[in-house]
């Protein structure tokens, strides 16, 4: 990799656009998968999600700070890496031509962009901690910071997701296929993993933790159940509560 | 007889012009000092961001924006300080130019983020330079107000009616330096607004809980500690409101 290549100028040129959503510059990327883009791609994951996910766990202590820094952005290229190979079935099955790599780096993208929004919010994230009640069993008004903190990282991990899919959606359709094609494709993507990376993230539980139970890099039920079992469990439980 | 026309020259076109930067002759007019921000802030903000945008040229006219408002809002610091006095003749200004400074620092990013999303090209340099234009044109306008709170700070004891005061100012001049950092981003290519409108909720609500999370700012510090105890966050409504309720005096 050439000096200019990996020029701090050059790397915040590629953010802008990939911010931008330029669809031009962006397939171009993906026709390319350059190995110096990809690991520049990693490396805004891994800054981005890493920052958020410390500001996220330094509520609960700051080893937790360094654990969800360490899982955050592991959910994001775990995700990435563990369905490239089924995304890069599925793109032209769908429709749209795309090799392995290609595909593989059009998620890449999308990820490094949603870990860059989430990079930003993460000053944002670590004062709203600091203006938080301590996180501590028998607080009065742990509940409601819980819930306060809770709101804002979903807004927030909603708007960077929200906010990626749409520009993948563009690269999509600019990679060459139709509307209804790039729709297919993301949804199929969108949903391949959203399997995987709900259960990495359930098995790479706790980030932010809870006050009643030891910090943890993982927990000693780590690999028992599943989210979904989980979710069924929660919904049935409600459903016999009312 | 008198021939000079007693009408003073028009101001210069500054926010609602379309003519492209750099093509007004004044556009290019350099800005080398102190002086010359503020005078270009108030009367040709558009010199300002055709400076902004001249790559590495700009550097020097962030510094000057930036040390505007950290000294300006340091003034305005002491004049919150003089209310009670004491301890707060040093830890008001202090503490004020601190939060402003981390308000700008933790905003900065999230900035630069809704600016690339809603179309712009602008360089993190340049979106740096509009923020600290938005900065130094509200502290400005803060110094502007200063006599007013001073006489206010000398004359009346309640801690409830100074801090709405002080917001009231607060809110006024962050509302000019919003405008100018709008036109300014504008300028460098922003193509939609609402994302921008997002930002400014939350510069609003990170300024406003900075001043929560800092206190006290008004009120005796003698007896208080120079920040909240750990156990002792507040949400600023919630403080607010605590305020009103105590009979708090200086």
């Amino acid at each position: 990799m050439s000096p200019i290549e990996n020029s701090p100028g050059r790397r915040s040129a590629e953010l802008g656009a990939m911010l931008r959503g330029e669809a031009g510059v962006l397939a171009g990327w993906v026709a390319e998968a350059a190995p110096g883009r990809t690991w520049r791609q990693a490396g805004i994951i891994l800054v981005g999600a890493g920052a958020f996910g410390a500001a996220m766990g330094s509520w609960r202590a700051p080893e937790q700070a360094v654990f969800a820094a360490v899982k955050l952005p592991g959910i994001l290229l775990g995700t990435a890496v563990g369905n490239a190979l089924l995304n890069g079935l599925l793109a032209p099955l769908l429709g749209i031509n795309l090799r392995l790599r290609a595909s593989l780096a059009a998620v890449l993208t999308s990820f490094a962009l949603a870990a860059a929004i989430l990079g930003a919010f993460s000053p944002l994230m670590a004062f709203l901690v600091w203006n938080l009640p301590p996180l501590a069993p028998g607080h009065p008004e742990t509940v409601g910071a819980h819930n306060v903190m809770l709101l804002t990282l979903v807004g927030v991990i909603a708007f960077a997701g929200v906010t990626a899919n749409l520009r993948l959606l563009q690269l999509l359709r600019r990679l060459g296929g139709g509307d209804a094609e790039a729709r297919r494709i993301l949804f199929a993507w969108l949903a391949g993993n959203l399997l995987f990376g709900s259960q990495l993230s359930w098995i790479l539980r706790p980030f932010i933790g809870s006050p009643g139970l030891p910090v943890e890099f993982l927990r000693a039920e780590a690999f028992h159940g599943n989210f979904f079992e989980s979710v069924f469990h929660t919904v049935r439980q409600l459903w016999t509560d009312f | 007889m008198n021939e000079t026309d007693p009408t003073p020259p028009p101001i210069p076109a500054s926010f609602a012009d379309d003519v492209p930067l750099g093509e007004n002759p004044r556009d290019r007019d350099p800005i080398t000092n102190v002086p010359g921000v503020i005078e270009a802030l108030l009367r040709h903000p558009r010199r300002i961001i055709f400076h902004l945008n001249q790559g590495n040229a700009s550097g020097r006219i962030i510094g000057l924006l930036l040390a505007v408002a950290l000294v300006l809002i340091a003034v305005y610091g002491v004049i919150v300080g003089s209310f009670s006095g004491g301890v707060q003749w040093w830890a008001a200004p202090l503490k004020i130019t601190a939060g402003l400074a981390a308000t700008a620092a933790i905003c900065l990013p999230s900035l630069y983020i809704f600016t690339c999303l809603s179309g712009s090209t602008a360089q993190l340099g340049e979106v740096t330079g509009a923020l600290g234009g938005l900065l130094a044109l509200a502290t400005l306008l803060l110094i502007g107000f200063a006599p007013v709170a001073w006489l206010f700070s000398q004359s009346t004891a309640s801690v409830a009616m100074m801090g709405f005061l002080h917001l009231t100012f607060w809110l006024v001049a962050a509302g000019f330096g919003v405008r100018f950092l709008r036109t300014a981003l504008r300028r460098l290519g922003l193509q939609t607004e609402s994302g921008l409108n997002v930002w400014v909720v939350i510069f609003l609500l990170v300024s406003l809980q900075m001043t929560t999370a800092l206190r006290p700012l008004l009120g005796p510090g003698e007896n208080a500690p120079l920040l909240p105890r750990s156990d002792d966050k507040k949400f600023f409504l919630v403080h607010w409101a605590d305020s009103l309720d105590s009979p708090a005096r200086r």
